[in-house]
């Protein structure tokens, strides 16, 4: 047996992570810095490095000391790539290849951008054209694929475009990551469409359906295919299926002009596919409008359902319990199509609070968990909204409150 | 204002279009537009358990009186039915009499209605209790309705108009609703049923008779019982009427006596349950019952070739009756876990229902006869993963059939023995797997047969895309000895869990256009509730009219309303806005489907005495039965009244509970143990034997930070992926020579790991990982000294093979250490 062999090195490593586990102590302005930097870039910090940002600290300028973590590439590739890439597929698995989706989320956080862009804005970053990458095609994947395994740097290489020129989806139809390859792949697929208000109040919003339930709102808006009486049981329906649909399903209406188009005989898995927007003019031939078909699938379920004629949404749940999402009082809670729904979720607190969240989470390695914790995540949601919605405040007062004392 | 209104407001086409799509379907009620040959044969006297009724007098003088004679009389004259009574000698109407039909015919007259022949009197007076030769009131009446529909069709009298009648004024008052707690009940009422009716409505009874009313558990009995309570007026209660009326078991030697005691119990009862008063802000229509709508008729279905027909109206009993009118009736009983529907329909849990071999072979005679047939069913599948679960069949085991419906999954199957099939009817027709037909909701299928065509199968009104896998055949090899069975296998190994509302049997392939109106006609009674809004617009009967219906067991459809006004009064243009439907003295809390409703009243808008006020359906929940429940409708505004209608402020949330004991420290990911690696190596990630390497384990390493989630695996993967950044940094030469300054790679071990040696190795190992003790070791790092003890020790072993060292031993001493010291929870954790 090799005495290279992974069984004696696990020895080894085990004694070196209990001598590690053993070790409890204040820390110091090196120890926070290390902190820092590992828990923002997901490397160890070169000596130099090291050095550099326990001094910012020494000096009372945490702020930049994060800057410097979040200056090194590892912050892209590592954390954001596996923070982000989760809300890019349904499975929300973090094994999935870098994509149009996770490079715009990261490219808005580099260029300190409104993060509100993230579901409004006519945007996606690619790789430099000077990286000699395969152009982008919104028939596949291969530039983003090329670009992760490529030597590049991400932090640096990512170059911002204007989304309907890649995508061929009108300007006014962009809204922002919503209207990207990878998230029309995942969640306009197939289905009807609702699945991508449901994986956007997810991962945006912070809230499954569960947690929006509400049986109380108005059920005019909800669509034939879902049935009254579930195996001849309408107390299903009354209890539990019209407490998600009758707010879903007007919200979802803002996307009834989308789909993802792909060949289903040649690519069963959809990778080759696109999204498709039936742009003023164009008429869907199963509905004789705009609306997709997939908006009037299984209209025999409940003939007196709602029939969906255009992609003018309504948001319900501005009153009764999910008034508390903190819907922007100044939005008129309706609208027509992806990009006004974009603007009424990314305008919500729930979605400033839901970031700040999801980057504790990512930065403290744990749930915000005590009175504490609770108050930096207010003061953090006030901060990023203040700084403009620049996520990168909110991950300089994360990492400076989990740092150590 | 009481009394009756009628105002044909049905006449125009427009008028039918808009209201009822199934009127297009005029006079002769096929759907096909052909013309067509009924099914409903007098009874001749062939048959030989019910013997014809001979005639000989005079011959009918009109037409009409001999469809008279074909479809009604030669279908009741028998003594059993109505012949020993209604004729010459007995009591009146004489409309079986014997001796003259044209006598007869007159006397028939007045009985039917040819223009809606469920209200015919002749129909309601059998209904409401009047001799019914079966045991179930609703049968008989079902049964003569459709005697008198045929009599109709060939006529061409039938009416598909709708005469909205006014109901009675009644205003809208406090009224009692069941508690959901059984508390009261079970003090009150529960120790009558479960003392006396527990023997047999009880699950743990030897009969296991539904309902539960005596069932140990308290709240069962009470869910059981709440449907046959009135509240209102516990004298009228069904557990009280049953034991007065109908001397039901009764446990003394009085039923009045034991009627009084249960009449007493529920009053008790109804005495502890507080009035809902309604809210005296809230602008409201009048009240109704649903009995008090008139009926819509379900006219236009394509039923000329019905040999079977079952509408399960009956509600209780063990036989659920073909009510064809076509002899004899093949009659199912009840068989294991079926449920009554109240909303028209059998709920098979683990049951079936079966006819017998003998009744069945009418279906044999029936379709052998004309080598065609169509099986038509409301059905509700309970769930999408049962398979080869029978919906209906037709065969003597499950080996040898004549034809079956099944569900399999999301598909239906069409099973047909024919000279193209074998005896088990395969190879079936099934619906297409991406089709998804099938689904846990309420459903029409049709599955049908002729020699032309073939097999097919239709859901909801349309042909669905499965190809026969056979050639049509004929039907040479049918069995007349098998059973019909609904719900199961005739040996019961075949469960299929699900509702049938409605079922038909057809002797003809019905064609497409049939089938989509028998759809459209949908299933179970629909009534238009005229709610009276006369006194709110100013308006001489003016009513918002709602189509409804009982949707399943436990609500009701409210759909279609509209405005109409049954005088001639001006119709004036006021804004109506926010309908919510009530029920029981308050508005139901979910599925108010118009109270987004925008829209005015007006004169312009009102064309064949209607003006729509949307195409779609609420579905609201049924409280005490659709006997009991009474509904009214309230408006957020209509002409000068409004509702302001003001939302609660939302409860502020509490803080979540705190999470006691979370570590502050946790695990890095993949992607940051492949980025670390990279970094402290200073080989890149993708370095082909790297990148190899990676691909192989990165599903293996941690995705979560969570320290209790870290398992042998992960540091498995983390070591392969160590090794591989430490052997191509030491295989490389100048990364190595930068990494490791000094160090004497071409030494053997013995003298390249002196004490310098082991310090150029250990000390730029501790510095990548920010472990050592350059600028002072970190508190919260591992301790230097007992890391460069145990990579020490790691180099010891290595380097423990004397004078036998192989020639590249000392780099792959630095490669395991190397590997041991990135690799290891310093890296890991952070």
């Amino acid at each position: 047996m090799s005495l290279c062999s992974p069984s004696n090195l696990r020895l080894s490593v085990i004694a070196l992570g209990l001598s590690l586990l053993a070790a409890t102590a204040a820390a110091g302005p090196r120890e926070q810095a290390l902190t820092i930097h590992s828990r923002i870039a997901g490397v160890p910090p070169s000596t130099a490095v090291l050095t550099q940002m326990s001094e910012l600290i020494s000096s009372g300028d945490t702020a930049q000391a994060v800057r410097i973590a979040m200056d090194n590439d590892g912050f892209y590739r590592a954390t954001l790539k596996t923070w982000v890439t989760p809300w890019t597929n349904r499975d929300m698995t973090a094994f999935a290849p870098l994509n149009d989706y996770t490079a715009t989320v990261m490219g808005l956080v580099r260029d300190e951008a409104d993060f509100r862009e993230l579901l409004t804005a006519d945007v996606l970053y690619t790789g430099a054209d000077d990286l000699g990458l395969p152009t982008y095609s919104s028939n596949d994947n291969t530039h983003y694929q090329a670009l992760q395994d490529s030597d590049a740097e991400l932090g640096s290489s990512l170059v911002r475009r204007t989304q309907s020129q890649l995508t061929g989806v009108p300007a006014e139809a962009t809204a922002g990551v919503m209207t990207s390859r990878a998230a029309a792949k995942a969640f306009f697929v197939a289905g009807t469409n609702r699945a991508m208000l449901r994986f956007t109040l997810l991962n945006h919003l912070c809230r499954d359906l569960e947690q929006v339930h509400d049986v109380t709102r108005t059920p005019d808006r909800i669509r034939q295919d879902v049935s009254r009486s579930p195996g001849g049981d309408s107390r299903v329906f009354l209890n539990n299926c019209v407490g998600c649909h009758a707010g879903m399903d007007p919200l979802a209406q803002a996307f009834a002009y989308y789909d993802y188009e792909y060949n289903a005989e040649s690519d069963p898995d959809a990778e080759r596919g696109a999204i498709h927007y039936n742009a003023e003019g164009e008429t869907d031939p199963a509905s004789g409008d705009r609306t997709e078909a997939k908006y009037h699938i299984n209209a025999s379920t409940f003939a007196p359902g709602y029939i969906t004629p255009n992609d003018n949404w309504l948001n319900y749940w501005r009153e009764g319990p999910n008034a508390i999402l903190a819907w922007d009082p100044t939005l008129a809670g309706s609208g027509s199509g992806a990009k006004s729904l974009g603007r009424e979720l990314a305008n919500s607190g729930a979605f400033a609070s839901c970031q700040v969240e999801k980057v504790f989470t990512q930065v403290c390695l744990r749930k915000p968990g005590n009175a504490a914790d609770r108050a930096l995540l207010s003061n953090a949601t006030s901060a990023f909204a203040a700084s403009g919605y620049n996520l990168k405040q909110v991950f300089i007062d994360t990492a400076d409150y989990c740092k150590g004392e | 204002m009481a009394g009756t209104i009628s105002n044909c407001i049905g006449k125009s086409p427009l008028w039918l279009a808009g209201l009822l799509s199934l009127a297009l379907l005029a006079g002769c009620g096929s759907g096909s537009g052909e013309a067509t040959t009924s099914n409903v044969k007098p009874d001749n006297g062939d048959e030989v358990d019910r013997p014809g009724v001979a005639y000989d007098g005079p011959a009918p003088l009109t037409e009409d009186v001999q469809n008279f004679k074909l479809y009604l009389w030669d279908n009741l004259a028998f003594a059993e039915r109505c012949g020993s009574c209604h004729v010459v000698g007995g009591n009146s109407p004489m409309f079986v009499r014997t001796d003259d039909i044209n006598q007869a015919y007159q006397a028939a007259v007045p009985l039917v209605d040819l223009h809606t022949p469920q209200l015919s009197t002749m129909v309601s007076k059998v209904a409401g209790g009047h001799n019914c030769w079966l045991d179930s009131d609703t049968a008989c009446a079902d049964i003569i309705t459709g005697y008198i529909t045929e009599w109709a069709s060939a006529a061409g009298s039938i009416s598909n108009e709708v005469v909205l009648t006014a109901p009675e004024i009644k205003e809208v008052g406090g009224s009692k609703n069941f508690p959901a707690d059984s508390g009261d009940y079970a003090s009150t009422v529960y120790p009558l049923v479960s003392q006396f009716c527990s023997g047999c409505h009880a699950e743990g009874a030897p009969l296991m008779q539904q309902p539960y009313i005596g069932s140990a558990d308290v709240q069962v009995s009470y869910e059981a019982a709440r449907s046959r309570m009135r509240l209102d007026d516990p004298a009228r209660s069904r557990l009280v009427e049953r034991l007065a009326a109908e001397s039901h078991n009764c446990w003394s030697n009085s039923c009045a006596s034991d009627a009084s005691a249960m009449a007493d119990a529920i009053a008790a009862f109804a005495d502890l349950v507080p009035v809902t008063e309604i809210d005296p802000a809230l602008v409201t229509s009048k009240a109704l019952q649903l009995g008090d709508g008139t009926v819509a008729s379900a006219n236009g279905r394509a039923d000329n070739y019905i040999i079977a027909r079952y509408e399960f109206k009956t509600g209780s009993g063990a036989i659920a009756y073909d009510t064809s009118g076509v002899n004899p009736a093949v009659d199912l009983t009840l068989y294991g876990d079926v449920d009554w529907m109240s909303s028209w329909g059998l709920r098979f849990n683990n049951g079936k229902a079966q006819a017998s071999t003998q009744t069945s072979r009418k279906l044999f005679d029936q379709i052998t006869s004309t080598g065609e047939y169509s099986i038509e069913a409301w059905v509700i599948p309970s769930n999408v993963s049962q398979e080869d679960a029978r919906i209906v069949s037709y065969s003597g085991s499950t080996q040898v059939r004549n034809l079956a419906l099944d569900q399999n999954l999301y598909n239906y199957t069409h099973y047909l023995r024919s000279s193209s099939t074998d005896g088990n009817g395969m190879p079936a027709l099934a619906t297409l797997d991406a089709e998804e037909r099938a689904q846990a909701s309420l459903q029409h299928v049709v599955v049908t047969f002729d020699p032309v065509n073939g097999r097919r199968i239709y859901v909801d009104g349309e042909l669905t895309g499965g190809t026969d896998p056979v050639a049509a055949g004929n039907l040479n090899e049918w069995d007349s000895s098998f059973a019909l069975v609904v719900g199961n296998e005739v040996s019961s190994d075949r469960v299929w869990n699900g509702a049938v509302r409605f079922l038909a049997v057809h002797n003809r392939a019905l064609s497409a256009e049939a089938i989509a109106s028998n759809f459209d006609a949908g299933v179970g009674e629909t009534y238009y509730l005229l709610f009276s809004i006369s006194d709110l617009i100013n308006v001489t009967d003016a009513y918002v009219v709602f189509q409804v219906q009982q949707f399943d067991d436990y609500s009701y459809l409210f759909s279609e309303p509209f405005f109409t006004r049954l005088s001639d009064d001006p119709i004036p243009t006021v804004p109506l806005e926010g309908i919510r439907i009530g029920v029981n003295g308050r508005e139901a809390i979910v599925g108010q489907v118009f109270a987004a409703l925008e829209t005015d009243i007006n004169a312009a808008e009102y064309a064949n005495g209607m003006q729509p006020l949307s195409r779609q359906g609420a579905v609201v929940a049924l409280e005490q039965g659709s006997e009991l429940d009474t509904f009214f409708i309230t408006f957020d505004q209509l002409g000068e009244h409004s509702f302001a209608r003001v939302e609660a402020e939302p409860p502020v949330p509490q803080p979540p509970a705190d999470i006691a004991d979370q570590p502050t420290l946790g695990l890095k990911s993949f992607a940051s143990i492949n980025a670390s690696l990279a970094a402290m190596t200073g080989i890149s990630h993708t370095n082909a034997a790297v990148q190899t390497t990676y691909a192989k384990v990165e599903q293996q390493l941690p995705t979560t930070s969570g320290l209790d989630t870290f398992v042998a695996a992960q540091q498995m993967g983390i070591t392969q992926l160590a090794v591989a950044y430490c052997n191509a940094l030491v295989n490389d030469t100048n990364e190595r020579a930068a990494f490791f300054p000094g160090f004497n790679f071409g030494a053997a071990p013995a003298v390249a790991f002196n004490a310098t040696g082991r310090s150029q190795v250990i000390s730029p190992l501790l510095n990548a990982l920010v472990a050592g003790d350059t600028g002072g070791a970190l508190n919260t790092q591992a301790n230097p000294a007992t890391l460069r003890a145990e990579l020490n020790g790691l180099i010891d072993t290595m380097g423990a093979c004397g004078g036998s060292c192989s020639a590249d031993r000392t780099a792959t001493t630095v490669k395991a250490t190397c590997a041991a010291a990135l690799g290891s929870a310093v890296m890991l954790v952070h």
